[in-house]
């Protein structure tokens, strides 16, 4: 198992290199430039010229790749194009607001919708059941953004119980936290509406196997036999959504940071792709691509976890 | 007295209405502002150019002139860093004499003619100004003495108060600070002489500013001010309707103004001079090198449907490719009113009677992208038939500099002067695609002598004149066509407007 893991996150290394040179390749096709975005609509041709000469911009693009390559390796991120600061220091900011929207709308999306799907398991075809159905359907076609303004209104401007705007005090945990309520049940909402469906369907195919029959008739508590012997097996393709979605809700938190005018990278990276701020725009999609890349391996190192059979050499 | 009187009122005012109720910053007074961008580009205020980047960089810098507060005739510009100033006979040289005790942010000392040469040669110097072009015409500035400095221009441009005013490259820096902390940390560390002083910037959030203390016009009432990034409509709105923010950028449609006028206890303001909506009609391209082609677009065009849809309370009128609002806009010129069978003429007399395509690219920015596709409706009913493609802003800008739009839909606000419009649209050496290009879409050259003239003309009539008939030439050559003008909106809680008022004496401009 350690040699696994040691293993599999030695191809971050790889991977993170395709994805950049992809990233890198890609945005310089795309038409527009920094330096009109950094000069305004007043600048001339020869200023514009200037800048993406003071940029590095005007070089070959191979030899602008090798560049940034040797920039990277040494550590160093590069400036904002736009804004001349360090990219570091920029994402430095930015990220922790990131990291807890998005470990927040994972966690509230598990501890609601691993207990709803159980519960419509639990009572197929009854109201309850249908309810959660309809409900997780709702969830699942409701874009963030839209369930992100309706919360605001209701919780923020006509309950005037949360803020509408802004990400709280880094350095105040209260502060942090409230700033967080709402965007983190915008993303978790969603997540729950997947998880709930998912947990239904695969508990709903345990429940029918024969040991958890067996079970019952050896006199096992109902209790037991959910939570011991089903839900364990029902978690395996719960934990794979859970896996695969914790990607979807990095990109979910995009919007949500718009919407709600928190910081984060999802909102870095959409304005950096707005204003071709090309060196903010691949350190974010480095970041992405490695937070993904990480919770794919914890997904599956969580299978050898939940179950003993499953062993990685 | 007066102002004493005023400030006393204006205090009352704030004990009153905005200590209660109680928040957590009862004690401070705060205004904060939502603006419909997502960052700011610079606070160096020889590259902020959008009006965010003013709206953040105006309270924390003064130039040796401003404009008259609340007024943007350049025939009003009033004393600033300055106190007064002489011109010689010829009008090339202007000597400056700069108020005493003026004092930067954060320490930094005293304002002298030393720091206002060093911020007019960073304006004029390309490698560290987006400005630079405005200042060809100045060749030396002098320090005569620690409060006297002197400008020497190599030819009259049209207005020298309008090139040192509060606006482009007219603001004045600290040059210990600069060369202390270096250009490029300058430009989100900057130190001025203005009432408010950078305290926190968060990129794509928020800036917020202080109070300075010591600046020369006298403590600013108002404790801190906060600007917020807020792209998105619907979050500017319910940080607004919350009270989370005071002050909110509002969409420039008629549809969000009615609706805002109905929310209790807001002001909505709508205000000019507003920016220029003009189509330009490139004459490189095929078939608009062919006046009568150009002719039947504007005879097909209906400025009225338009401002319908765009709304009545946001736009007003623009017949001249310079708005009345600016020094030397007329509005005798000939006026393409819309005429559907005229254009259909004109096109048949161009031999494309059954009409043409063609395709241009157009910015997902809602300001441009609905005049536009309104306008593709009216021009389908003559049989043009325009296609867009949708594309980021950034590239859009990057694009019709490339010369790639045959027509290009171009909004702006620029130095409220016809100069300033003419020399960067209209005059041959701004044409887009070549080194010194800049704005000008439609490849047009026949009014250099005009615009140059103007320039050089030292008598305000004539200028106006030689301005005036450089409009006429360029709507009967028809290489562009003005559609309106989009107005500034912004709501305001009703007490938050009456404090920012008071800020400001109208008739001394003085803050109090």
């Amino acid at each position: 198992m350690f040699q696994y893991t040691i293993r599999r996150t030695l191809l971050i290394i790889p991977t993170l290199w395709a994805v950049v040179t992809v990233v890198f390749f890609l945005i310089r096709i795309v038409p527009g430039g920094p330096a009109v975005a950094a000069l305004g609509t007043y600048a001339t041709e020869e200023q514009i010229r200037t800048l993406e000469h003071q940029m590095g911009l005007d070089k070959p693009v191979v030899v602008q790749y090798v560049t940034f390559l040797a920039d990277l390796c040494r550590g160093s991120l590069g400036k904002s194009l736009i804004t001349q600061r360090p990219v570091a220091k920029e994402i430095a900011q930015a990220l922790p607001y990131t990291i807890d929207l998005t470990v927040a709308g994972m966690v509230l999306g598990i501890l609601m919708g691993v207990p709803i799907g159980i519960f419509c398991a639990l009572n197929r075809n009854k109201t309850p059941d249908y309810l959660g159905r309809v409900g997780s359907l709702v969830g699942i076609s409701m874009p963030e953004f839209y369930l992100g303004i309706l919360l605001m209104y209701v919780f923020a401007v006509k309950l005037d119980l949360f803020p509408v705007i802004g990400g709280g005090d880094l350095r105040d945990w209260g502060s942090r936290l409230y700033h967080l309520v709402l965007p983190a049940f915008t993303l978790g909402i969603v997540m729950t509406a997947f998880i709930s469906r998912m947990t239904r369907s695969s508990m709903l195919n345990v429940i029918g196997e024969d040991y958890v029959r067996t079970a019952r008739a050896k006199g096992v508590s109902e209790r037991m036999v959910i939570y011991k012997h089903a839900l364990r097996n029902a978690l395996i393709p719960t934990t794979t959504v859970i896996g695969l979605y914790a990607g979807i809700l990095m990109g979910g938190s995009v919007l949500t940071e718009i919407v709600y005018s928190r910081p984060g990278l999802g909102k870095m990276m959409v304005f950096a792709v707005k204003d071709r701020d090309y060196m903010t725009l691949q350190t974010v999609i480095v970041i992405f691509s490695a937070a993904v890349f990480f919770l794919n391996l914890v997904t599956d190192l969580l299978y050898a976890l939940i179950d003993p059979r499953i062993e990685y050499h | 007295m007066k102002i004493r009187s005023i400030s006393i009122l204006a205090m009352v005012f704030l004990l009153v209405g905005v200590v209660l109720p109680a928040t957590a910053d009862a004690r401070e007074q705060v205004v904060r502002v939502a603006l419909k961008a997502s960052d700011i580009r610079s606070l160096d205020p020889d590259y902020g150019t959008t009006t965010i980047d003013y709206a953040c960089i105006d309270p924390m810098f003064n130039a040796l002139v401003r404009f008259k507060p609340g007024d943007m005739d350049p025939e009003k510009i009033q004393p600033d860093l300055a106190e007064g100033w002489n011109v010689s006979p010829d009008g090339l040289v202007w000597t400056f004499y700069l108020r005493k005790g003026v004092k930067f942010h954060k320490g930094y000392g005293e304002l002298t003619a030393e720091d206002v040469k060093f911020s007019l040669e960073k304006a004029a110097n390309k490698e560290t100004s987006g400005f630079a072009k405005d200042f060809d015409a100045l060749e030396k500035v002098e320090v005569i003495d620690k409060y006297t400095v002197r400008l020497t221009f190599k030819e009259h441009i049209p207005s020298v108060l309008g090139l040192l005013t509060d606006y482009h490259g007219g603001y004045i820096v600290c040059k210990k600070a600069v060369e202390e902390i270096g250009l490029e940390k300058f430009k989100t560390n900057p130190i001025g002489t203005g009432p408010f002083m950078l305290k926190e910037y968060f990129p794509k959030q928020k800036l917020v500013e202080v109070r300075h203390d010591e600046y020369f016009r006298g403590r600013p009432l108002l404790d801190k001010v906060e600007f917020w990034f807020m792209p998105d409509a619907s979050s500017r709105e319910m940080a607004f309707r919350k009270g989370e923010i005071d002050i909110c950028e509002g969409e420039r449609e008629q549809v969000w103004v009615d609706k805002m006028r109905k929310v209790p206890g807001t002001v909505v303001d709508i205000f000019g001079p507003g920016e220029t909506l003009t189509l330009h009609f490139n004459t490189s391209k095929k078939p608009f090198d062919d006046i009568q082609v150009r002719k039947a677009l504007a005879y097909a065009i209906s400025r009225e449907e338009l401002m319908d849809f765009l709304g009545k309370d946001v736009t007003e009128p623009l017949v001249s490719p310079i708005p009345t609002s600016y020094l030397g806009g007329i509005t005798d010129v000939a006026l393409y009113a819309f005429d559907s069978e005229k254009a259909k003429a004109f096109l048949k007399e161009a031999g494309l009677e059954k009409g043409f395509t063609f395709k241009k690219v157009i910015t997902e920015m809602s300001d441009y992208r609905r005049p536009m596709e309104q306008i593709q409706a009216q021009l389908r009913r003559t049989g043009v038939d325009m296609k867009m493609d949708v594309i980021t802003h950034s590239a859009y800008h990057g694009q019709i500099r490339k010369d790639v739009n045959p027509v290009v839909l171009y909004i702006c606000a620029r130095f409220p002067t016809a100069d300033s419009i003419l020399s960067q649209f209209y005059h041959s050496k701004s044409i887009v695609a070549t080194p010194t290009g800049i704005t000008n879409f439609s490849h047009y050259n026949k009014i250099d002598d005009l615009i140059e003239q103007a320039g050089r003309e030292t008598r305000i009539e004539k200028q106006k004149a030689l301005w005036a008939n450089a409009q006429r030439k360029i709507l009967e050559d028809a290489v562009a066509y003005p559609l309106c003008i989009t107005k500034f909106v912004f709501c305001q809680e009703e007490l938050c407007g009456s404090r920012v008022r008071n800020e400001v004496d109208p008739d001394s401009g003085r803050y109090h």
